[in-house]
């Protein structure tokens, strides 16, 4: 559906976008992840027909950007960052003069705007004009501005920053919902949105695909050896040295006031025998709990560079919410 | 063409939401009249020499041209700047419109404004008719040299409002543009020498180009030059839509 070769974008000698090759079949889910700066916006602008690439080719939905631009657009609909849209319009102008531009013919019109009000949920406000309405809305309107000629792919530039958590939780039940029968490219940098809502995630850094692939498939391969917490009481110094050769453990770290951080393999389940030594040992167990490593590990691993053994972080993670 | 269209349509709900277009229209309602009124009593004076009113209205006086000079960058101000700040622009040239539609969109909404600003002056018409016999000729030709001029200057407007997000940075280079073009025409007097040059920017002269406008004689030469240079300054306009699509 989404075919990308060797997309590059230079700005006075900076690569912006560098080189980024993939390929996005029909219905998938997609999330840019990345820190700002990271190329994701500029990537979809080029997707979008918007920019022109200093280098590569891009195909959507079988449509090449160097043959027909206009042809592309057609196939996309876009939801750009901060979504702009005319305030001085009623919605249903809005929607018209969308319809309108995007050759949607004349009687089909008032079906396809009913069909994306639905949709979007903004038919209580058809009537209104857009600049009184709360970012919430404006958010669906925009959305559905973009749904109006039933785009093939759907690009959704950050598309939950500045709203509200109910209204964040609304806006993400309509991309999933739309990701049945659409493909959909959205950028994010709020992790937990990512592994809510998209199938597969390109973690994005200095222009390039850093990352590729489903959030656990990520979080597995690069986060490495699972882990189990266990806090103990009564347990003296003799603690570390016991848990070590328990079967399966890789490594036992001391964090501390009877804090153990403990490293098995894969294959492995040590807390049985946890379980069964402190008994043995009268230790009293007051946490026993496997750490999943989130994505946002993932994620700061391979966009900080200064220090890639950082700690991976245990769930929940604070979600990292707006930077409005 | 719907798409031109639904742009044309779009621009002119725009314009006509803003207490701007009002401000406008009234403004220059309240100047034209006290224009006119100022031009029909010193008409009234036996001193002066004999003219019809509606040839000094049109193009006859400074005021015309300060009306142009002010009105026309406040019309096109916001056509493109304003879609260029708020991002706008962004979903518009990821519809499969053209650069070229959107420009001839934007353009043809602010003629219509023009026109709408201009239409109520036709009721001075209306009273001089009432009170004199007037040639209705020479007025339909100065009414059709506003058209021009107005064609000329809301090309150029257009043009600088796709080379800024700010209106009014878009405005005042509208205005240096058009003072710019005026102006050359203007020159011509103090160049007595080179005759060439003298004939080239004669041609050029705004000033005589309405004035004849009034008179009753539509020059075709006169209007080439009105027609082709906005078409230059849509054309420029719609390139540099391409070409800035900025960041």
């Amino acid at each position: 559906m989404i075919e990308v070769e060797g997309l590059t974008k230079v700005y006075v000698d900076l690569p912006v976008v560098d080189d980024l090759n993939f390929f996005i079949p029909e219905g998938q889910v997609v999330g840019f992840l990345g820190p700002n700066g990271a190329g994701k916006t500029t990537a979809m602008r080029m997707i979008t027909a918007f920019l022109p690439p200093t280098a590569g080719r891009i195909v959507v939905a079988g449509v090449d950007l160097d043959h027909d631009p206009v042809g592309l657009r057609r196939n996309v609909g876009y939801l750009p960052e901060n979504v702009p849209l005319y305030p001085e319009m009623r919605v249903e102008e809005y929607l018209r003069f969308r319809a309108a531009v995007e050759e949607i013919p004349r009687v089909d019109v008032r079906a396809r705007m009913d069909d994306v009000m639905d949709r979007c949920m903004i038919g209580d406000v058809r009537r209104q004009v857009i600049g009184t309405l709360s970012k919430g809305y404006r958010q669906r309107v925009g959305l559905a501005g973009a749904l109006i000629h039933q785009p093939q792919v759907l690009i959704l530039d950050e598309p939950t920053v500045g709203l509200d958590p109910n209204q964040i939780i609304k806006v993400r039940e309509l991309i999933a919902e739309l990701g049945a029968d659409h493909t959909v490219i959205l950028s994010t940098h709020i992790l937990p949105e990512v592994e809510q809502v998209c199938e597969r995630v390109f973690i994005i850094d200095h222009g390039r695909i850093v990352a590729d692939g489903t959030p656990e498939a990520l979080r597995t391969r690069m986060v490495g050896n699972p882990v189990i917490q266990i806090e103990l009481r009564g347990a003296n110094g003799d603690a570390h040295d016991a848990l070590i050769p328990l079967p399966g453990v890789t490594d036992v770290r001391d964090q501390g006031d009877g804090r153990f951080r403990v490293e098995h393999t894969a294959d492995s389940d040590p807390r049985e025998a946890v379980f069964r030594l402190a008994v043995d040992r009268g230790w009293i167990l007051t946490t026993l709990a496997t750490e999943k490593a989130t994505l946002e590990a993932v994620f700061v691993r391979l966009t900080t560079r200064e220090d890639p053994a950082a700690e991976p972080v245990t769930e929940p993670a604070a979600p990292v919410e707006e930077e409005v | 063409m719907r798409k031109v269209l639904a742009i044309v349509r779009r621009e002119l709900i725009a314009y006509f939401s803003s207490p701007l277009a009002y401000i406008v229209l009234t403004a220059f309602l309240l100047m034209q009249g006290y224009i006119f009124y100022i031009i029909v009593s010193f008409l009234n004076n036996p001193m002066t020499q004999a003219t019809t009113p509606l040839r000094l209205f049109f193009g006859g006086t400074v005021f015309f041209w300060l009306f142009m000079l002010f009105v026309v960058p406040v019309i096109t101000m916001r056509l493109v700047a304003e879609e260029r700040r708020s991002g706008t622009i962004e979903v518009l040239l990821t519809s499969p419109v053209s650069e070229a539609q959107v420009i001839a969109g934007k353009f043809l909404a602010a003629l219509f404004f023009y026109i709408v600003l201009w239409l109520p002056t036709v009721i001075y018409v209306v009273i001089l008719a009432r009170n004199s016999k007037i040639d209705l000729l020479p007025v339909a030709a100065g009414y059709l040299g506003v058209l021009l001029i107005g064609f000329l200057f809301l090309g150029v407007g257009t043009f600088t409002s796709t080379l800024t997000d700010n209106q009014l940075v878009a405005a005042i280079l509208a205005f240096a543009a058009m003072i710019l073009l005026f102006s050359i025409g203007l020159v011509e007097q103090l160049l007595i020498s080179s005759s060439a040059l003298r004939d080239a920017l004669g041609y050029m002269n705004l000033w005589t180009h309405m004035d004849d406008y009034a008179k009753g004689i539509v020059d075709t030469r006169h209007v080439v030059y009105e027609l082709s240079v906005g078409l230059l300054f849509l054309f420029l306009a719609s390139k540099s839509l391409e070409v800035k699509k900025w960041r």
